[in-house]
């Protein structure tokens, strides 16, 4: 009999690069952003949605009725981070809320800077902190802070 | 199969190195909007969506038939990818008519894609892994050798690729979807052109291209209600084999063998030269023409480009069996359409369809694909009739 076999292990890493093309849509509500602009789309059934929707997520027509929003918005619901993570955007404690921008149906996903979990409650008034620095990302929103 | 199924609506984009105002989802929504349109109907009438595209390594984009949803229509759909490498258009197109053909869905839209000018193809199609060394040869490097092998085995004389290259070209100036417009070409313009992957030069391999093509497939009840003439699904059929067995054939793999084969027995052809009127063949480099007029049956071992140099496989040269009318693979390349693309042009060949590259009154053609490390094949035949 011979000795079994070692089983060899290896880690390997792979990467590439690629390139992205927002199309009229997306990158409508991008280039908005870096002119510290919010722009929603209205949908079949009258919702307006941001950020927009290329397609209406009902009908799957092409959607192409922009609307200019302002930059405050309401909790809808959060979750309180306590101890934010290295990859996390903001170094000290935030909320992760859905915030619905004001004259919007839909909510967006953002980060809230309240300070203290006691100052976060559902049907918060916000607004948004835009970014030192605006270059057409979502991150051009740094996060939102009570109104 | 239990039911008949057709293509009735057939949708492409413009082929070209970079479509740049518009994302993924609008590209590909491009060609589905004008398959609905050739078919004359709306997202309702469509019961499931079916997407193909090349390995998400390409375009770096994991589940791209979740990011595919909405543009595809899909809301309260059922919505499958599949993926075979670089034969995925033409395994798509299958999987969808094999649904209809099973009963499970009368009429399906299928959608495959490709933009290359986002992506990392060349690289990502030979990536490197441990415990080996890193080929890095892409795919031209894949298969010069395989080339060379067929050479030296057949003792073609070299002008034979450049043929390919010329023939191919002349087609796509006919075809105003075709991303390489050389309606000048020359066999000395493609001899002179760098040689990238000895025996392969500049001019005879292809290129890299934005598109999608999509096609609505319907069942027999159907595709009789459809406004234009069905293609009907005559044979269609997949096969697979180990790409890193050393021991295998190479030149003239089984599976491409076996799965010709199968097709012909299905649509009842016996001499696939006389029976079929024209044949849109997966070539991305030219040589591969004379290999798989061999593969495919077309012509004896060792004699496939005898027909390339007698202009047989040429619209321009009146041949009697014109491959790659619609310029094929060497003029548009989005890889993971590709495969569709030669699907829905010789749909296109029975639907009497295809504008300046038709084949006068042809009737029966087959579609065909490749994929991996000639590795995976699909193919089908449609004919104009349905038996």
């Amino acid at each position: 009999m011979s000795a079994q076999a070692e089983v060899l292990q290896q880690a390997f890493t792979l990467g590439y690069t690629y390139t992205r093309t927002t199309g009229p849509v997306v990158g409508r509500f991008l280039t908005a952003l870096r002119d510290r602009k919010i722009v929603g789309i209205k949908g079949s059934d009258g919702k307006v949605i941001v950020p927009p929707m290329e397609y209406d997520p009902v009908t799957a027509e092409e959607l192409s009725e922009f609307v200019d929003l302002p930059d405050t918005g309401v909790v809808k619901t959060w979750a309180w981070v306590k101890h934010p993570r290295g990859k996390h955007l903001l170094d000290k404690p935030f909320a992760w809320a859905q915030i619905q921008i004001d004259g919007s149906d839909i909510p967006m996903i953002h980060m809230v800077d309240a300070g203290d979990e006691s100052k976060m409650s559902t049907g918060m008034k916000v607004k948004v902190r835009w970014a030192d620095e605006t270059k057409g990302f979502i991150t051009d929103i740094a996060c939102f802070e009570p109104a | 199969m239990a039911e008949l199924a057709a293509v009735v609506g057939i949708g492409q984009t413009k082929y070209q190195t970079k479509h740049k105002t518009v994302s993924i989802a609008g590209l590909v929504r491009d060609a589905a909007l004008k398959a609905l349109q050739d078919a004359e109907l709306t997202w309702d009438d469509i019961d499931a969506v079916i997407v193909g595209k090349a390995p998400d390594m390409f375009e770096g984009m994991i589940m791209p038939e979740l990011y595919l949803t909405d543009a595809l229509g899909c809301n309260g759909k059922p919505m499958l990818r599949v993926h075979t490498a670089g034969s995925v258009g033409g395994s798509t197109a299958i999987v969808a008519a094999s649904y209809v053909q099973s009963g499970m869905f009368k009429r399906i839209l299928t959608v495959t894609y490709e933009k290359q000018s986002e992506s990392n193809a060349m690289w990502a199609l030979s990536n490197a892994q441990p415990f080996s060394v890193h080929l890095n040869a892409g795919a031209g490097g894949f298969f010069a050798p395989i080339i060379r092998e067929y050479m030296r085995r057949t003792k073609a004389p070299s002008d034979a690729g450049i043929k390919v290259a010329v023939k191919d070209r002349l087609h796509g100036a006919r075809n105003p979807l075709a991303h390489l417009q050389l309606p000048n070409i020359t066999m000395k313009e493609v001899e002179e052109s760098p040689m990238l992957w000895e025996p392969l030069r500049f001019l005879e391999s292809c290129p890299s291209s934005d598109g999608a093509c999509a096609m609505v497939i319907a069942n027999e009840e159907l595709a009789a209600q459809s406004p234009k003439k069905p293609a009907w699904i005559r044979g269609a059929a997949m096969r697979s084999e180990p790409t890193m067995y050393a021991g295998r054939e190479e030149v003239s793999p089984q599976a491409g063998i076996d799965c010709a084969k199968d097709v012909y027995a299905q649509a009842g052809i016996s001499n696939p030269r006389k029976d079929l009127d024209c044949a849109e063949v997966y070539v991305p480099f030219s040589w591969y023409e004379p290999m798989w007029l061999e593969n495919l049956g077309f012509a004896e071992k060792g004699e496939g480009w005898k027909l390339t140099l007698e202009g047989a496989t040429s619209l321009d040269d009146k041949g009697d069996i014109p491959w790659n009318c619609s310029g094929g693979v060497l003029c548009s390349n989005p890889i993971g359409a590709s495969g569709m693309i030669r699907f829905a042009e010789a749909a296109r060949q029975v639907r009497g369809d295809a504008g300046n590259h038709q084949v006068d009154g042809a009737k029966l053609a087959l579609g065909h694909a490749y994929g991996g490390g000639a590795q995976f094949y699909a193919m089908w035949v449609v004919g104009s009739e349905k038996a």
